[in-house]
């Protein structure tokens, strides 16, 4: 028998994932908010307002980051209610791209896919939970995001970053 | 009040303990690293294990520890630790990715504070009509009791034995070669099968018998192949990263450089195209037009049992066109003449009977065969699995797929490869299995309906939910069980001896002594009289080989739970115990069949069978094997090396990337054996019911559940993302039966019933349904007939017909699932 040794070197698997960085650009609606340390055993969630209800229900969807401008989120409203994720799919770190007619969230990299008005259960894919939920308190017209139920993807901790 | 929300994990210190992990669930065998420090202490963002700022967001896929992927966990000594078990970046196969199985590892570990609390945890015993706990000398002691008597008495062929064979999730050649050397040379007994079915028998008969092992290329040659032919097999949800990675660079031309770098001078080089033969639309096939365009994607949604004419209809297009590989035929195979006389079929016939069109047949074969610009033949890397080896006849569903490889010289070739793409990791070491022939093999779950064995030992596996005919298999053990118990009951007083013959007696009127080996408690430790609680996955060091024959050891992490042990040491007791019952009685000749136990550790198992026999007998290592140590297979960690070993240069092991590049194949010949092939009629049993009950029944696995959902089933995430099996149901269908997704449904035919959450879906085709296989509350299986293929005692799990009726609708039940398309 031949023998053929492998002489396999990392390669570029990820090409793909490029495609979506561009799509969805969030635009940052941080507003200094008061410290909310009640929320968290872990604390350092700030109670900040993420957007107009009014707006929301009009559009169906509405980026904002939080708890840092680094971290992408979305609310949508879907069933009559506001609900707010992280987008970043927790396999592999890529942003998700919301599907408004279908209400999923759809990451382009490896095909998973979150039920955004079942609390972002995971429909099918390669992530080990559902994405993580934007707890949110509305008053008026206005949505407040206070704290952030699942480890965002990337962070040991939801407030670093 | 504070809320306690999931948004933090301790950060691993410096000085954690760093393992390498091999996955323990499917044959791919993705790399992972366990980080294991003591509660309460912690490493900070800049000063930790992982070496990275953790204060900063990691990028699109950096290192991160999911919430799944940690667990907190107590050694024997008491001592508890955080343990972190993360995909390896620098693994080859997975490259830091996980799949949700895989990536679950951290939190299927033993926690008594989590759903993994009812791990098995000491020996029990059946007294006082309930299991109580035992010491392993007491239960030890009853099994050598009564298998001796047994032995003495009856024969050893009386001791039926369902056992894994596999490698990954607790298996590895340690504990093959440790129930193996119990059963095969110790006890003797050929009444034997194997975890998933009922018979002590090879899924790849026939590939095998045509030279052509069945594991003989590399993830690697998938993604430099020009076409990925993928048969009865999902690998998204099953092989993920083999699709997530190669195939999905295959498919994007990411592997563009390497095509170029591996292909003669010349070769036409160009993105991947793939072929699915699959009768419902998976998520493999969706996901792969979503990366490679529909125009590079072909489904050839075929009707259920008609692969072996798809494959004729293919192989014969292709001889008419002039495209087989000519020149390797004539120099490395035999038989070609006659097979092709009866394989022959026209594209009209092969297209009446797979309900696929001419012209989706003629452009599979293109894609297969037809010289490439430069002239090249194209290069195929071809997968079958389940679809294939539990089909209609498993002997002749495989074979017509090594016909169409040997044809188009699809193995043995840079970029090629005809392979089962594989369920669980392999790990095989065993001595020679005395049975009889393929054809004449003891069906044992069968006879265990039948009355047939007095013992039904029952290792690392759950027939009652994986078997033919399983309710009826249910049924039959429990009234045998109980014969046994009632006996049992009936004793009140302690001396073993009088206690093993009275459950003998109960045996010889009727009775089945069941002896249940296993993680968790389930509907086997339900009927036994003796269970024992093993070890599993980073509880003992294991090695295993993927479905690239890619062999790592796997390390011990943590201790297993209570006093469980791993599995080669459970035989080794076993073993010693009937040592010492021979000895006992004088009877030296016998005792010594049972030497050669003496192991203190899974290593000496490992030095004993893989690494100690070599080719004096059944393994997957080969003569070479002997060149394995621990040693040298921890240095070279999750990268491991590919079997056969070829030698170790510089203490690296080196291994094979690819088999039968020289063109000698596994025949007396050499030659590579071309079989004939002729479509068969549905199998007697189920052409019954395909006649009396109105939908076809197909099954199959969900990537969220892995094997008998011994883990998934109970861990919270996956438990309640499915709470029961579901049930894909065309809309015409479900409209006609008044079902909505979320019904309960019952399903029946002569076999059984069961039941499963309804999901309506044009994934299925009207008239056929797909049930999710591997659920222990709603088992598809009872539905199965009894039929296996005669001549290699396979079963036909995936062929059956039942009647179907709307039960209602539990909200509670469904809360957490949902049901938007999957595919």
């Amino acid at each position: 028998m031949e023998i053929v040794e492998a002489k396999q070197t990392r390669r570029d698997f990820f090409k793909f994932s490029a495609l979506s960085l561009g799509a969805v650009v969030a635009t940052p609606s941080l507003i200094a908010g008061t410290a909310h340390p009640g929320m968290s055993v872990y604390g350092g969630y700030t109670k900040n307002r993420v957007g107009s209800l009014a707006q929301l229900k009009k559009t169906g969807e509405l980026d904002f980051s939080y708890p840092d401008e680094n971290a992408l989120c979305k609310a949508v409203y879907v069933n009559n209610e506001v609900k707010a994720y992280s987008i970043i799919c927790t396999h592999k770190g890529c942003p998700t791209v919301y599907n408004q007619e279908k209400a999923m969230f759809e990451c382009p990299c490896h095909f998973t896919k979150y039920d955004a008005k079942n609390n972002g259960q995971m429909v099918i894919g390669q992530a080990t939970g559902a994405l993580p939920r934007v707890l949110l308190e509305i008053r008026g017209d206005d949505i407040f995001a206070m704290g952030v139920d699942g480890l965002i993807f990337g962070r040991i901790n939801n407030n670093v970053g | 009040m504070a809320l306690t929300l999931n948004d933090r994990l301790p950060i691993p210190p410096k000085n954690a303990e760093v393992k390498n992990v091999t996955c323990e669930f499917c044959i791919v065998g993705c790399g992972y690293k366990s980080y294991k420090w003591p509660l309460g202490k912690e490493g900070t963002y800049k000063d930790n294990a992982l070496g990275i700022d953790l204060s900063q967001q990691q990028p699109t896929y950096g290192e991160w520890c999911s919430e799944r992927m940690y667990n907190t966990i107590t050694d024997r000594d008491g001592g508890k630790y955080n343990l972190m078990v993360i995909p390896d970046q620098a693994c080859v196969v997975n490259v830091g990715q996980n799949s949700v199985r895989g990536g679950m590892m951290g939190v299927s570990t033993f926690n008594a504070a989590s759903p993994t609390r009812d791990r098995l945890k000491d020996p029990q015993i059946f007294r006082g009509g309930m299991l109580m706990e035992s010491s392993w000398e007491e239960a030890t002691s009853i099994i050598a009791k009564v298998y001796k008597k047994i032995i003495d008495n009856d024969g050893a062929d009386e001791i039926s034995h369902k056992t894994f064979d596999h490698g990954g999730g607790g298996g590895g050649f340690e504990n093959t070669w440790g129930t193996g050397k119990l059963f095969h040379a110790a006890i003797g007994t050929a009444s034997a099968s194997i975890h998933n079915r009922p018979a002590y028998n090879s899924e790849v008969h026939s590939s095998r018998e045509m030279g052509v092992g069945e594991l003989n290329s590399s993830y690697y040659d998938t993604s430099i192949s020009d076409t990925m032919l993928v048969i009865g097999c999902n690998p998204y949800e099953c092989q993920t990263n083999l699709f997530n990675l190669h195939m999905q660079a295959n498919l994007d031309g990411s592997t563009l450089e390497a095509k170029k770098k591996e292909y003669d001078k010349g070769e036409s080089v160009s993105k991947g195209k793939i072929i699915f033969v699959d009768p419902r639309r998976t998520a493999s096939i969706t996901n792969s037009i979503a990366i490679a365009g529909k125009e590079n994607v072909l489904h050839l949604q075929i009707k259920p049992g008609q692969d072996i004419t798809l494959m004729n209809a293919l192989v014969s297009y292709i001889i008419e066109q002039g495209w087989e590989a000519k020149e390797f035929i004539k120099n490395h195979t035999e038989n070609f003449d006659a097979m092709y006389k009866v394989n022959k079929v026209s594209l009209e016939y092969a297209s009446a009977l797979t309900n696929i069109s001419v012209s989706d047949i003629k452009k599979a074969a293109e894609w297969i065969a037809k010289p490439k610009p430069s002239g090249h033949r194209p290069r195929n890397a071809i997968y079958y699995e389940k679809g294939i080896i539990w089909g209609i006849k498993n002997y002749e569903n495989v074979a017509s797929i090594v016909n169409l490889a040997l044809l188009t010289h699809s193995v043995g070739r840079v970029g090629t490869g005809v392979c089962r793409a594989g369920g669980h990791q392999e790990g095989y070491t065993r001595p020679e299995y005395h049975g009889p022939s393929r054809q004449n093999l003891a069906v044992i779950d069968t006879d265990i309906i039948e009355g047939k064995y007095l013992v039904y030992s029952i290792w690392g596996t759950n027939p009652f939910g994986q078997s033919i005919a399983t309710q009826r298999l249910r049924n039959a053990v429990s009234k045998r069980s109980q014969i046994v118990k009632d006996a049992i009951n009936g004793y009140h007083g302690n001396d073993l001896d009088e206690l093993c013959d009275i459950i003998y007696n109960a045996c010889k009127s009727g009775g089945l002594f069941v002896v249940d080996v296993d993680i968790y408690p389930t509907q086997s430790s339900e009927r036994a009289h003796i269970v024992l609680p093993a070890a599993t996955t980073m509880e003992m060091n294991l090695t295993s080989m993927s479905g690239e024959r890619r062999m790592r050891l796997s390390e011990k992490v943590m201790d297993a739970p209570g006093t469980a042990k791993p599995d080669c040491l459970i035989a080794a007791d076993i073993a010693n115990a009937l040592k010492a019952e021979y000895l006992k009685s004088g009877n030296k000749v016998m005792a010594k069949r049972f030497e050669g136990f003496e192991w203190k550790n899974e290593e000496d198992s490992f030095k004993d069978g893989f690494a100690g026999q070599g080719s004096k007998m059944a393994s997957q290592g080969g003569s070479t094997g002997t060149l394995a140590t621990y040693k040298l297979l921890r240095d070279a960690g999750n990268n491991g090396v590919q079997l056969p070993i070829v030698k170790v240069e510089n203490g690296k092991l080196i291994g094979t990337r690819l088999n039968y590049t020289d063109g000698k194949f596994g025949t007396k010949s050499g030659r590579a054996t071309f079989l004939s092939t002729p479509q068969p009629a549905m199998p007697k049993q189920v052409a019954k019911q395909v006649k009396r009950y109105k939908y076809w029944v197909n099954t199959g696995r969900i990537n969220e559940v892995w094997q008998s959902n011994y883990h998934t089933g109970r861990l919270e995430f996956t438990a309640k993302r499915w709470p029961m099996a579901p049930l894909e149901i065309h809309p015409s269908d479900a409209k006609e039966l008044g079902i909505t997704s979320g019904d309960i449904v019952q399903l029946n035919n002569d076999y059984g019933s069961t039941r499963a959450i309804a999901i309506v879906t044009d994934a299925v085709r009207k008239g056929e349904v797909f049930g999710a296989f591997g659920f222990q509350n709603s088992i598809i299986n009872d539905l199965c007939t009894d039929y296996v293929d005669p001549d290699t005692k396979i079963p036909f799990y995936k062929g059956t017909a039942a009647n179907i009726v709307k039960v209602g609708r539990s909200e509670g039940l469904i809360k957490d699932m949902t049901f938007l398309e999957r595919a």
